[in-house]
């Protein structure tokens, strides 16, 4: 059973990051966060389009990423900025829902605090206390156990379903028998080879919403007009060599192994058992939401398995990028983490990538930067919307 | 000798990942079945696969250890295997039709 060096949180948590969180509790306030952060040492802003004119279930959709993502283990402190009062998700109730973590927290409103200004000084000064308390934290070490590994694959190729998708599931394998729990989304994903997951489903209620999750994914896009199952594979799926749904499917879900599958979560929804296995998130294909859902679930770390190469980066979930096409390697040098071409040429078997993977998020979880996060491009925060603005 | 990639060690097809595969090459296997060696009876392009032994018309095609399809002639070691002699069984309403119509 190995360790890690991380941050440990007043409610047990362990971060793998020690960030200051300067969050913006609607559109209307992105441009007081950006301010403070460009300011204080080691603020990351959280700006996005939402907070105004959504109905209510979309509203607490985006209320759980907001709350969620102040609340991961690598957030040490947080920074709340709304800009008047927003209907049902003010920066107090933002703070309600991550006050149980115990960790610092501060709201600064634009109107209330006397407009642009006094609020970017208001929250600047909050910031600067926060930055300064939280470096006092030192890293500790904590076992294995404690990580919960979300997973993601984007810009897919033949190469992914091959080489990086299942060196990814091996490699998530090493983590659970270590006591530790990986988590899934993009359930979209999942049609076509729902048995397998199914099967390792630990009970049939697990089972039951697994198949609802993929049921109720496909009916929105037959409502947008799109008959995604109908036209699986597509055309380039074919003439690069898939043949069947079941082929394309199982490429895209041998990102997890074999364990079982513990929970299934909402969108963005934390889970609520500890024990080692899978978890499976509802959620769409689009990366930037997902891999933020899975932040917002509390995801210290996360591998992106990619075949073109990527550049997804989560503003405070370190994202791994893993690819088995070398070309890819070689053209996004700069942000893909670590290749895993070499099973094709005979060099490494996908037991031996599994553990190159699981070593890389290991070191990362330790607090080696990823390539992105050394670059500060964290250009993956985004919101899934489940209803219109009104 | 050509190389393709095997997943699983249980599957029967391997996939094209290094040099595209001509008619009567010798091909032998990365991965999982590295004692495995076929002729090619098809030129066979990069990503798609190859039959790694014979598989009868009914029987189930595998990758990844897992099913992804089924036959639907007999495919001769060596030969291209894809949506021309492989079906899905998944989302297969006109099977379920055939078994109804079958049935009455």
């Amino acid at each position: 059973m190995s360790e890690f060096m991380g941050y440990l949180r007043p409610n047990g948590d362990v971060g793998i990051r020690n960030h200051l969180l300067i969050l913006s509790g609607t559109v209307y306030a992105n441009g007081v966060c950006e301010r403070v952060a460009d300011t204080i040492y080691g603020a990351v802003p959280i700006v996005h389009a939402n907070g105004r004119c959504q109905v209510a279930p979309d509203l607490r959709v985006t209320r759980r990423y907001l709350a969620g993502t102040a609340m991961n283990p690598n957030v040490g402190a947080v920074v709340i900025v709304d800009h008047f009062k927003e209907e049902g998700m003010t920066a107090e109730d933002l703070a309600d829902d991550i006050a149980p973590t115990g960790k610092p927290i501060a709201t600064v409103n634009i109107r209330g605090d006397g407009g642009f200004i006094s609020a970017v000084e208001k929250a600047t000064r909050y910031a600067q206390d926060f930055a300064r308390q939280i470096s006092l934290c030192q890293r500790e070490a904590a076992p294995m156990s404690r990580i919960l590994f979300g997973t993601e694959c984007g810009t897919s190729d033949t190469t992914s379903g091959l080489a990086s998708n299942p060196a990814n599931g091996l490699a998530g394998e090493i983590l659970i028998a270590q006591g530790g729990r990986m988590l899934m989304a993009e359930c979209t994903e999942w049609m076509g080879c729902e048995n397998w997951l199914t099967e390792k489903a630990a009970s049939p209620a697990v089972a039951e919403a697994i198949l609802s999750g993929v049921q109720h994914m496909e009916a929105r896009a037959l409502a947008s007009g799109e008959d995604i199952r109908g036209s699986q594979p597509t055309g380039d799926n074919m003439a690069g060599g898939l043949s069947t749904i079941e082929e394309k499917s199982m490429g895209a879900v041998k990102k997890i192994g074999d364990s079982p599958i513990i929970e299934y979560l909402e969108i963005a929804e934390a889970p609520t058992k500890s024990e080692p296995g899978n978890y499976l998130m509802y959620g769409p294909g689009m990366g930037a939401e997902s891999i933020s859902s899975m932040a917002a679930a509390g995801c210290q770390v996360l591998t992106f398995c990619t075949g073109g190469g990527h550049t997804s980066n989560h503003p405070i979930m370190p994202t791994i990028k893993v690819t088995g096409n070398r070309q890819s390697f070689e053209l996004m040098r700069d942000t893909v983490d670590v290749d895993v071409s070499g099973v094709f040429t005979g060099d490494i078997t996908l037991a031996e990538g599994g553990q190159i993977v699981y070593d890389e998020v290991e070191r990362v979880c330790n607090g080696y930067l990823t390539k992105s996060e050394a670059l500060r491009d964290n250009n993956s925060f985004a919101i899934h919307r489940v209803g219109p603005s009104i | 000798m050509k190389k393709v990639f095997v997943v699983y060690a249980t599957d029967n097809v391997g996939t094209v990942v290094l040099e595209p595969i001509s008619v009567g090459d010798r091909v032998s296997c990365n991965g999982e079945r590295s004692d495995l060696e076929v002729i090619a009876l098809a030129d066979i392009a990069y990503g798609h696969k190859i039959a790694l032994m014979d598989i009868a018309e009914g029987d189930t095609v595998l990758k990844y250890g897992l099913s992804i399809g089924s036959a639907n002639c007999d495919i001769k070691a060596g030969e291209h295997v894809h949506a021309h002699n492989v079906e899905s069984n998944r989302g297969r309403g006109d099977l379920a039709d055939r078994a109804a119509v079958a049935a009455e």
